[in-house]
């Protein structure tokens, strides 16, 4: 299991960046208030049909071809993070409209992992693929953080 | 020369072309699949990323890829050379990637205690 919620975040928008999406989308959104915690990363990569998501989610294969072992993990361990935080985890996609995933945690949760050193990912896979877009959408009850890497810098 | 060697001979010169094209020296590659995440290999590379800006070493690219089929000695990083040679570093974490950078990187010496598998 991952340590940090940011290496969750790494481990699923390296999927994107497998799927070449030329946008990542990663939210972050954090309530005391509302005492949630969710997370989600969106991307305009290639998808997945029904039959690829049911097959990912349900049973521990995953769509990569490139390996010999097929172990497919990092949703399904994001899923188990979720659920054992009283949250919701979900993903949508399809064939040429990118893919979504959301988990969603009860921030207060004994049991949730902290979000960790998000930098380092983002820095992660800014570095992995220059040519992608790395969006950042960081929010809490009282503030708002945005980060693109392909931000003009004035 | 069977089917294998050529498919090898293929992918050994497309790297080579790669890196004459972006113009580097040195290409880094780290594994950072699910299996190399849970290993520290996001630790890694921000040390090795660190380390090539602290050592200006502009002729280093560094680039990521999925899963190697190593996950049992994850990190995993792999140095490809514009000559072609390829050289796999193994176990790795924060301090061992620095060393590598000085050691390899900059003075062009294999950490040879660090590498894995036969050299190509």
């Amino acid at each position: 299991m991952f340590e940090e919620l940011s290496l969750h975040i790494l481990d699923i928008a390296m999927n994107s960046l497998a799927a070449n999406a030329s946008k990542v989308e990663i939210s972050v959104l954090e309530s005391q208030k509302r005492d949630w915690l969710i997370l989600r990363v969106r991307d305009n990569g290639r998808g997945m049909d029904a039959a690829t998501l049911h097959r990912v989610l349900h049973s521990r294969t995953t769509s990569k071809t490139s390996r010999k072992k097929n172990i497919g993990l990092g949703l399904a361990m994001l899923r188990q993070t979720s659920e054992m935080c009283d949250g919701h985890f979900h993903v949508r996609s399809a064939p040429g409209k990118g893919t979504s995933v959301t988990a969603s945690m009860r921030l207060a949760h004994i049991d949730r992992p902290a979000l960790g050193d998000l930098n380092a990912t983002i820095l992660t896979l800014c570095a992995a693929n220059p040519a992608t877009d790395i969006r950042l959408h960081y929010q809490t009850d009282t503030e708002r953080f945005h980060f693109s890497s392909q931000e003009k810098t004035s | 020369m069977n089917l294998e060697q050529l498919k090898q001979l293929k992918d050994k010169a497309l790297k080579q072309v790669a890196l004459r094209e972006s113009g580097k020296k040195y290409r880094v590659v780290v594994s950072m699949g699910t299996s190399g995440i849970a290993a520290g290999a996001r630790d890694v590379m921000k040390s090795m990323l660190d380390e090539i800006e602290k050592r200006g070493l502009d002729d280093v690219e560094v680039r990521v890829t999925g899963e190697h089929g190593l996950e049992d000695i994850e990190p995993v990083i792999q140095i490809e050379e514009a000559s072609g040679e390829t050289t796999t570093y193994a176990q790795l974490d924060a301090e061992k990637a620095k060393q590598i950078v000085a050691e390899h990187l900059q003075k062009g010496k294999k950490v040879d205690k660090l590498t894995v598998g036969k050299q190509k």
